[in-house]
């Protein structure tokens, strides 16, 4: 997009200046740069990702020296600043963004003696990894949350685009409501967009209009939907940051997905030189996933069941998409006792029963 | 809350900034310059607006705030356009250009952040109204005050000496000048009015519709104020109703959504932009009677001796 010219030129201007350090030398810390796309602020996307960069630092003190560089678009500008971090002696590089994912490669081969963690992406290399959240392990939790609350019985949930990660987190979300109570149903809005806060508002004002009581901010990387709940006087859940200030009275809950775990163990990898490109998949057992600020009016029985499913979660005895499991059409997508495939899970096409929206065709 | 209630108020509150900003930029190109820049006007407007409002917790700097840096940016495209004779269409878009680069400079320590909306406030008596009361009735203050906005430009453009001298100088500047008229001054007025107006907006955007900052916000709306000029053919009532349909039909979207009622939401998504333009192309479909409504002088480069 052409106005995305100048903040292109700024955050070119700003890595230029990050990186004209001195490059390392042999004994000195371990560099790590990391590339993120959105501007960091105090919660979304980027900030998560820059919380385990901190705690990164905590962790290795000055084993490790870490630089950033945010707002970056996909494409010509992440290749260049990946490489100007490579030319200037970085050995480690995190992406935190699914189409830095050609261009690390190539950077990847070209530097065998560097590592590369990357977010989301598919593609693997014996010195770059991948890493996902299973963010539907506790969407299921919520849901059930979700399922105690409500008095309308209708659940609105505001969602960008119907990717496979995206519908899996409604299936499951629904799915936990359903456990609570049968008789929810589940409304989305998609917004067709990867931002407009004032349309994520909208959909959520709209969502109340028509009856619902809890509203889903799926992935919106902004307190659009929060605010406009603390405002109007409905419960919100949210993802990937804790955003009860922002809504102390109406928050439900919050899934978050904390990177810090696995950032640790991939920088101490790296320092040891044995660092593998593995696919990363984290959920709520290695505490990369977990649902933060549950809001005190959840009655003390659900909040119980929650705790027991949780704590099943983790220990790897439940999973949330265990049949059986009807879809939208009536059709049986798994059998008593069946539970999802990884790889089905990753690549899901269809919404479960109870979810009156189609996925858009 | 009720659905209709949702859309019709909804709707007013929606258009609310669209009307600001096509206001203004209906002045401006009223007097010859197009200023293809609001989205970065509107962007600048609406970091200006909330860091002011944030630091001091006032709405009116944060309006004032975003209005004066609105008006800053379009003085740069006045300069250019007016006194070194550049390329209108070209300015407009650096202008654009630098604004949205701006306003992730000033947003920058803000990002994400939020502040408490503009409060609504009823008109005493009338928002007590039975269902007419919540719908048009409770609202912000800024959105009587775009409705006053509306019928000042229309009032002020046909029925005032001043509306004339504008028109007057966006239909022949060379003629205007011969008549003694201050064509470059009048023009970097209307530029500056746009500019203002187009903060304005922004502000509204980030301190009362959506109250946080988030880089990219606007998020396209600046454009479609752009089209909404020229598809409702430089008619303050077409420009307006243009507004309003658009802000009507992308709730309706939502809401027929949220519904569940099972049509593509790509669909739905487009149709605001569909239903807009489709409806002021077919009332604007006499060739004639836009020649005679567009300035004639629009977008040219001015040329006085």
């Amino acid at each position: 997009m052409l106005p995305r010219i100048l903040t292109r030129a700024l955050t070119a201007a700003a890595a230029a200046s990050i990186l004209a350090l001195p490059a390392a030398a042999q004994n000195e810390p371990l560099t790590i740069g990391f590339i993120y796309p959105s501007p960091v602020a105090d919660v979304g996307w980027a900030a998560e990702l820059n919380h385990g960069r901190e705690s990164l630092e905590e962790q290795f003190g000055d084993k490790i020296r870490t630089i950033f560089v945010e707002n970056v678009p996909e494409g010509p500008d992440a290749a260049r600043i990946m490489n100007q971090m490579a030319a200037q002696g970085a050995d480690m590089i995190m992406l935190g963004s699914f189409g830095y994912m050609n261009d690390g490669i190539r950077l990847a081969e070209q530097n065998p003696d560097m590592t590369f963690i990357h977010a989301s992406g598919y593609k693997l290399a014996p010195n770059f990894g991948n890493f996902q959240s299973r963010n539907y392990e506790s969407s299921y939790l919520v849901g059930m949350a979700a399922g105690d609350v409500t008095e309308t019985d209708t659940i609105g949930v505001v969602a960008s685009y119907a990717i496979p990660e995206v519908i899996g987190m409604i299936n499951a979300f629904t799915l936990g409501l359903q456990e609570v109570n049968p008789d929810a149903s589940v409304k989305v809005v998609w917004l067709n967009s990867w931002f407009d806060p004032p349309k994520a508002q909208e959909s959520a004002r709209a969502l109340v209009a028509q009856e619902a009581d809890v509203v889903y901010s799926l992935y919106q990387d902004t307190p659009s939907v929060v605010s406009v709940a603390e405002e109007e006087g409905f419960w919100v859940i949210n993802t990937s940051s804790d955003m009860k200030e922002y809504a102390p009275n109406w928050l439900l809950a919050s899934q978050i997905a904390d990177w810090s775990s696995y950032f640790i163990e991939s920088v101490q990898a790296t320092l040891d030189g044995n660092f593998e490109g593995t696919a990363f998949w984290g959920g709520m057992a290695d505490g990369t996933v977990d649902v933060k600020s549950w809001a005190s009016s959840i009655s003390g029985e659900t909040m119980a069941e929650i705790e027991e499913v949780s704590a099943a979660i983790r220990a790897g005895e439940f999973h949330p998409m265990t049949g059986p499991i009807v879809d939208q059409d009536g059709a049986e997508r798994l059998a008593e006792g069946e539970v999802i495939a990884d790889d089905a899970m990753q690549g899901i096409d269809w919404l479960v029963e109870g979810v009156e929206t189609r996925i858009p065709q | 809350m009720d659905v209709l209630v949702f859309i019709v108020s909804g709707t007013l509150a929606a258009a609310t900034a669209l009307i600001f900003a096509a206001m203004g930029e209906l002045v401006a190109e009223k007097s010859g310059v197009l200023n293809l820049g609001i989205e970065g006007m509107m962007a600048t407007g609406a970091a200006m607006g909330f860091v002011m409002m944030s630091l001091t917790g006032s709405y009116t700097l944060g309006f004032l705030g975003g209005a004066a840096l609105g008006l800053a940016l379009s003085m740069v495209h006045a300069a250019l356009t007016i006194v070194f004779r550049a390329n209108q269409t070209a300015s407009g878009l650096a202008i654009g250009i630098l604004g949205l680069g701006l306003s992730s400079a000033i947003g920058k320590k803000f990002e994400g952040k939020t502040v408490p909306g503009l409060p609504e406030s009823g008109i005493p008596g009338l928002s007590e109204i039975p269902v007419l009361g919540p719908m048009l009735f409770q609202q912000d203050l800024m959105v009587y005050l775009s409705i006053i906005l509306i019928f000042a430009t229309w009032y002020v453009l046909n029925r005032t000496k001043l509306g004339l001298t504008i028109r007057a100088v966006g239909e022949n500047p060379e003629a205007a000048h011969a008549l003694g008229l201050r064509v470059r001054a009048i023009r970097a007025g209307c530029v500056g009015f746009g500019g203002a107006m187009a903060g304005l907006a922004g502000a509204y955007m980030s301190i009362a519709y959506t109250p946080l900052w988030a880089e990219g916000m606007i998020a396209g709306r600046g454009w479609i104020v752009v089209a909404l000029i020229v598809f409702g053919t430089w008619i303050v009532r077409r420009v307006v109703f243009g507004a309003y349909l658009f802000g009507s039909i992308s709730l309706l979207q939502l809401s027929i959504q949220a519904f569940g009622v099972n049509v593509p939401s790509q669909l739905m998504s487009a149709l605001p932009y569909i239903v807009t333009i489709v409806m002021l192309a077919v009332i604007s479909r006499n060739a004639m009677f836009i020649r005679l409504n567009s300035p004639a002088s629009l977008g040219a480069t001015l040329r006085l001796s």
